[in-house]
C-alpha cells in the first residue's frame, strides 16, 4: 500500500501546486505585471497541449504495434507549423481583428454571424471531445492501476478514480476558466499552468527515455541494433494510412477546439507565432524522440500480454526505479489534465454562447435590456456548460467501461472535428463561400463520419448490428458504413476520412456556387479573406435610431460599467463631441459589437446590437466597399473615404459649436437679466428696510429683526459677489494652487461634513475601497469640488428615499470619482449646458442657488488637471470627478 | 498620383529580399510534405530498416526546424504593418 500512498500524496502535491501557479500568475496579470506570462515560450509550451495522454501513453502503444506511423501524428502538426506563413498567421489576424472567441464562433462570424452555423460546429466539437475526455480519464485510471498492481481495493475502483478526478478538472476549470467575463476571452492562470505541465510531461518523457537507452538498452549504438532485430524492425507502411494521417493529424491542429483555443483566442501577439513555428515542431521532435527506443525495449523486456500503452510507466516500475517511474506518472497525470481543461473551456464557450444564452436571450422576451448584469448569467452558463461537458466524458468513460487501444478512439475524434475544416479554410481563402455551402458541407461531412467511423467503432450490436455492419442497411451492400460504394478499404480510418472529407468539401464547393450570399455574409467573407489589407473596414449597421444611451446601458451590462463607458467616451473623442454619448455611426456599432462578441460571441452580439436598433441591413457605402476590386479605385476611394470622414468631423464639430454658441447667447442675455435680478432682490429688501430704520420710531426687537434682515441681504450679495469674483479668477487662471499631499478619504471626509447633510434626508453611501490613496493636489479646491457635487444632489435629488453613492474608481491612466444620486436626473437636453455659468435645471429659483456651482467645479478640474463631467445612463443624476493618475502617482 | 522620390536602390532591393524571405516562408511546408512523404518511396524496395527509416525522418525533422527558425527570425524583424498579402 505504501507505494500507492506516496504516489497519491505526490500527485496532490503537484496538483497543489499547479493552482498555485495558475492563482499567482492569474494575479500578476491582474496586477498588469504580465510580461513574461506573454512570452513566446509560454505560448509555445501552450500549444504542446496537442500532445496528450494519448502522445505520452498512447506514442509508445502505437509505436509497438505499428512501428513508425506514429510519426505521422506529430509530423502532420509540424508541418502546418513550419507553413505559420500560409494559414495560421492569417487565423491569428482574424481571430484578434475580430474578437473571435472559439471555432464555433469564427465561422459562425465569416458566414454572416449565423449562429445556426455555430451550433452545427458546437455540436460536431462536443460529440468528436467528449470521447477524448474520456480517454484522459481512462489514461490516468489505466496508469493508477498499472502503479498499484494489486494493492488496488475494491472502495477505489476505477470507476472511482476517474469520478474523482473530473470532479476536480472540473473545479481547477471553472475556478481558472471563468473568473472574469474577460473582454478578449484571455485565461494567464490556465496557460501558465499549462505551460508548467508542458515542461513537466517533456522531462518526464525524455527522462524515461535517456533511462531506457542508457540503462537498459546500453547506448546509442546497441539499441538501434535492438530497434533492427525487434517485431517492428521492418519498414513497411502503408502509403493510404501514412497520408492520410498525416492529413488527419494536420487538419487536427487548426481545428480541435481546444488547439483553437490556445492558438488563436489566448494569443497575445501574432509574432509569438514566430517563434512556435520552429519551437514547437521542436517540441514535438523532442516527444517522439524515444517513443520507439521505449517501445523495442518494452515489448523485449516486458511479458508477453503487458499493456505496451503503458509501456512509458511499467519498464521503470519493472526495473524498479520507482523515482523515475513516478516522474513518467506525473508526466501523464500532466498530459492529460492540460488537454481536459482547455479543451472544457473551449467547449463550454462554444456552448454557452452559441447554445445556451441565445435559449436564455431568447426567453427574456424581444428586448435586449434585460434587466440586471448579464455577465453573470454568461458565466453561470459557462461554469454549467464546463461541468455539462465534463459529466459527458465521466458518463462516456463509465459506460463504454474503457478497454479499447488508446490511439483509437484519438483518431475517431480527430477525424470527427476534422469535418470544420473546408469551411475554415474556404472562409478565409475564398470570397465565394456562403453559408449555404458551410452548412451542408459540414452535415454530410459529420453524418458520413458518424456513420462509418465513429457508429462502428462502438462494435457490433451497439448502434448497429452484426449484419447491418456486414451487409448494409436493408441488405443494400454499396451503404455498407465500412465499405461505401462497394469500395472496401482495408482500413476504417481512411475509408471514412476519404469519403466524408471529399463529400464535404464537394457538398460546400457546389452549394456556394448555387447558393446567393446575405450582404452581410459578404461584408464579412471581404474582411477575412482580406484581413492583410484592410483590417479595419466600414461597418455593417445602417445609421438607425440607435439610442446611444440605451446601447451604453446594454454595453455596460455585458462588457463592465468602467469598459463599456471607456469605449463610449474614446469613440466620442475621435468624433469630436465631448460627453459619454457618440453618434451612433457605422464604425462606432462595429466597433461595440465586436467588444461585445469577445465575451458572448459574434452571432449573440450582433443580435443584442439588432434588438437594439430594430434592424439588422448593410448600407450602400458597405456593399460598394465590399464591390471595389481594383486596387486604383480602393486608393482613390480610401482617399475619398478619408476626405469626407473628415469633412464629417468638421461638421459635427462646426454643428456642435454653432449650438453651443447659439444656447451661449441666449445665456449671454440670461446672464445680464440673471445678475441684474440677482443683484436686485437682496438691494431692493436692504433699501426697504433701510428706509424703515432711517424713519425710526421702532422698538428694540423690530430694530434688531430689521437689521439682521439687512445682514443676511447683504451677505447673501458678498457671497455671490465672491463667486463670481472667484470664476473670473479661475477663468483667467490667475489662481495659486496650494498643493500638498493628503488621502483622498479624508478630503471626501471633510467635503460631506461641510456639505451640511446632517439634518437632511439624503443618505451619503461611500465605498471604501481605495479611498486611503494618497494624492498630491490642491485639497481644499478638490474638496471645493466635491462639497459642490453632494449638495447639489442633497438639492436636486428627488428621490422620495435621497441617497448618494460616491465610488472611486481606477481607470488606468486617470482616477474617476464618481457621485451617482438615485433621482431622476438630468435630462439629455440639458446635460451639455449645466457646466455653463447661471444655468439651472428647470425653473428651481427655490434651490436657491445661483447656477454658479458647476461652473466653478469646472474651472477648479481644469486648473487640477482634470475634469468633471456628467455621466449618462446611470439611473440617476451621475458625476464623474476625474483626476490624472499623476497626481496620484506623485502623492505616494 | 506621382511616386514619392525615395532612395531607389537601397529601398528596393530592400523589399525585393523581403518579398523572397515570405515566398521562402510560403514554401517551407512544402518542402516539409515532400521530405515527409520520401520514405514511401522506399518501402516498394528491398527490406528497408526501420532504424534508418526513424533516423532518416528525425534528422528532415530536426533539418526543418532550423530552416524554420532562421526564416521566422529573418520574418520577425520586419514591421508587422508590413506582413502583407500584396505590396
Amino acid at each position: 500500500m505504501g507505494m500507492l500512498n506516496v504516489l497519491v500524496t505526490v500527485s496532490l502535491a503537484y496538483v497543489t501546486f499547479l493552482f498555485m501557479v495558475a492563482f499567482f500568475a492569474d494575479r500578476a496579470a491582474a496586477r498588469g505585471r504580465s510580461k513574461w506570462l506573454q512570452s513566446p515560450l509560454i505560448y509555445t509550451l501552450s500549444l504542446s497541449i496537442y500532445c496528450t495522454a494519448w502522445t505520452f501513453y498512447g506514442a509508445v502503444g502505437y509505436a509497438a504495434r505499428s512501428g513508425v506511423e506514429f510519426l505521422t501524428i506529430y509530423l502532420g502538426p509540424s508541418i502546418v507549423m513550419i507553413g505559420w506563413w500560409l494559414i495560421l498567421r492569417k487565423l491569428v489576424r482574424i481571430g484578434r481583428s475580430q474578437r473571435v472567441t472559439s471555432i464555433a464562433d469564427l465561422i459562425s462570424s465569416r458566414f454572416g454571424k449565423s449562429n445556426s452555423l455555430a451550433v452545427v460546429v458546437t455540436v460536431i466539437a462536443v460529440v468528436g471531445t467528449t470521447p477524448y475526455i474520456a480517454l484522459q480519464l481512462q489514461s490516468v485510471t489505466l496508469a493508477l492501476d498499472a502503479f498499484a498492481g494489486e494493492e488496488v481495493t475494491p472502495s477505489v475502483g476505477p470507476s472511482a478514480t476517474a469520478l474523482w478526478l473530473a470532479v476536480g478538472l472540473a473545479l481547477f476549470t471553472v475556478l481558472f476558466g471563468t473568473r472574469n467575463l474577460d473582454a478578449n476571452e484571455r485565461h494567464d492562470g490556465v496557460v501558465m499552468a499549462i505551460a508548467v505541465e508542458a515542461v513537466v510531461k517533456l522531462v518526464a518523457l525524455v527522462a524515461v527515455g535517456l533511462f531506457v537507452i542508457w540503462g537498459i538498452g546500453g547506448g546509442i549504438g546497441p539499441t538501434m541494433e535492438r530497434i533492427s532485430q525487434s517485431e517492428i524492425a521492418r519498414w513497411d507502411v502503408s502509403a493510404g494510412r501514412w497520408m492520410g494521417l498525416m492529413f488527419l493529424s494536420s487538419a487536427a491542429l487548426l481545428t480541435l477546439p481546444r488547439m483553437f483555443q490556445v492558438m488563436v483566442v489566448e494569443n497575445e501577439d501574432e509574432r509569438h507565432l514566430a517563434t512556435a513555428s520552429w519551437a514547437f515542431p521542436a517540441y514535438l521532435l523532442l516527444m517522439s524522440l524515444f517513443v520507439v527506443p521505449i517501445a523495442v525495449l518494452g515489448l523485449e523486456y516486458m511479458p508477453d500480454g503487458a499493456n505496451p500503452d503503458l509501456f512509458v510507466l511499467t519498464l521503470p516500475l519493472a526495473e524498479g526505479r520507482n523515482t523515475l517511474a513516478m516522474l513518467s506518472f506525473l508526466g501523464g497525470f500532466s498530459s492529460a489534465t492540460s488537454m481536459v481543461i482547455v479543451a472544457a473551456i473551449a467547449l463550454s464557450t462554444m456552448v454557452s454562447n452559441h447554445i445556451v444564452m441565445p435559449i436564455w436571450l431568447s426567453t427574456q422576451g424581444s428586448t435586449a435590456m434585460v434587466a440586471g448584469d448579464v455577465r453573470h448569467v454568461v458565466l453561470l452558463s459557462r461554469r454549467l456548460s464546463i461541468m455539462g461537458v465534463l459529466t459527458l466524458g465521466y458518463l462516456y468513460h463509465h459506460t463504454t467501461g474503457g478497454g479499447e487501444a488508446l490511439a483509437s478512439i484519438g483518431l475517431i475524434s480527430f477525424a470527427g472535428v476534422a469535418q470544420t475544416l473546408p469551411a475554415l479554410l474556404g472562409g478565409i481563402f475564398w470570397r465565394g463561400a456562403t453559408r449555404v455551402g458551410a452548412l451542408m458541407g459540414m452535415v454530410v461531412g459529420f453524418v458520413l463520419w458518424a456513420y462509418t467511423l465513429f457508429m462502428p467503432s462502438f462494435g457490433p450490436e451497439v448502434f448497429m448490428s452484426e449484419t447491418f455492419l456486414r451487409e448494409g442497411p436493408f441488405g443494400w451492400g454499396w451503404l455498407r458504413p465500412e465499405a461505401l460504394f462497394g469500395i472496401a478499404s482495408s482500413d476504417p480510418v481512411v475509408h471514412s476520412v476519404v469519403w466524408s472529407m471529399s463529400l464535404n468539401t464537394f457538398t460546400f464547393f457546389i452549394f456556394s456556387l448555387i447558393s446567393f450570399p446575405t450582404p452581410l455574409e459578404r461584408l464579412q467573407g471581404a474582411q477575412f479573406v482580406n484581413v492583410f489589407d484592410h483590417s479595419a473596414r466600414p461597418g455593417s449597421w445602417s445609421r438607425g435610431l440607435a439610442e446611444a444611451e440605451d446601447l451604453l446601458v446594454m454595453a455596460q451590462r455585458i462588457l463592465g460599467p468602467s469598459e463599456a463607458q471607456s469605449l463610449f467616451r474614446s469613440e466620442a473623442v475621435s468624433q469630436g463631441i465631448t460627453g459619454y454619448l457618440p453618434e451612433t455611426t457605422p464604425e462606432f456599432l462595429q466597433r461595440l459589437e465586436r467588444e461585445m462578441a469577445g465575451s458572448v460571441g459574434a452571432a449573440t452580439a450582433h443580435a443584442m446590437v439588432g434588438q437594439i436598433l430594430g434592424r439588422a441591413s448593410v448600407t450602400v457605402e458597405d456593399l460598394m466597399a465590399v464591390a471595389d476590386e481594383t486596387a486604383q479605385i480602393m486608393e482613390y476611394s480610401n482617399q475619398l473615404e478619408a476626405k469626407s470622414a473628415e469633412l464629417t468631423r468638421t461638421a459635427r464639430q462646426l454643428r456642435a459649436a454653432n449650438e453651443k454658441l447659439t444656447q451661449m447667447s441666449v445665456q449671454k442675455d440670461a446672464f445680464l437679466s440673471q445678475i441684474s435680478h440677482e443683484l436686485r432682490t437682496p438691494m431692493t429688501s436692504i433699501r426697504a428696510f433701510s428706509e424703515i430704520l432711517r424713519d425710526g420710531g421702532l422698538d428694540d426687537a423690530a430694530l434688531a429683526k430689521y437689521a439682521g434682515i439687512i445682514h443676511d441681504e447683504a451677505i447673501r450679495l458678498t457671497r455671490l459677489l465672491d463667486d463670481l469674483l472667484d470664476l473670473s479668477v479661475l477663468e483667467n487662471g490667475q489662481v495659486s494652487l496650494n498643493e500638498r499631499v493628503g488621502k483622498i478619504g479624508d478630503v471626501l471626509n471633510q467635503a460631506v461634513a461641510a456639505a451640511g447633510i446632517e439634518n437632511s434626508r439624503l443618505r451619503v453611501v461611500r465605498s471604501k475601497v481605495r479611498e486611503d490613496l494618497m494624492i498630491y493636489t490642491d485639497l481644499d479646491r478638490l474638496s471645493q469640488v466635491f462639497i459642490n457635487l453632494i449638495s447639489n444632489a442633497l438639492k436636486y435629488c428627488d428621490a422620495a428615499r435621497p441617497r448618494l453613492e460616491v465610488s472611486i474608481r481606477d481607470l488606468g491612466d486617470t482616477l474617476a470619482i464618481d457621485f451617482i444620486d438615485n433621482g431622476s436626473g438630468i435630462p439629455m437636453a440639458s446635460q451639455d449646458v449645466i457646466f455653463e455659468k447661471f444655468s439651472r435645471v428647470g425653473s428651481d429659483q427655490a434651490a436657491g442657488g445661483a447656477g454658479l456651482g458647476l461652473a466653478i467645479c469646472r474651472e477648479i478640474m481644469h486648473r487640477l488637471g482634470g475634469t468633471v463631467s456628467y455621466l449618462p445612463g446611470q439611473g440617476g443624476g451621475a458625476f464623474r470627478v476625474i483626476l490624472p493618475v499623476t497626481v496620484v502617482r506623485s502623492g505616494r | 498620383m506621382a511616386r514619392k522620390p525615395e532612395n531607389p536602390i537601397f529601398l528596393e532591393r530592400e523589399r525585393y529580399r523581403m518579398r523572397r524571405l515570405m515566398d521562402a516562408a510560403r514554401l517551407a511546408p512544402v518542402l516539409a510534405a515532400f521530405l515527409f512523404l520520401l520514405p514511401l518511396m522506399w518501402s516498394a524496395s528491398e527490406a528497408v530498416k526501420t532504424a534508418s527509416v526513424l533516423v532518416y525522418l528525425f534528422a528532415a525533422w530536426g533539418l526543418l526546424t532550423a530552416v524554420t527558425a532562421f526564416l521566422s527570425r529573418k520574418l520577425h524583424k520586419i514591421p508587422r504593418d508590413k506582413w502583407q498579402e500584396r505590396p
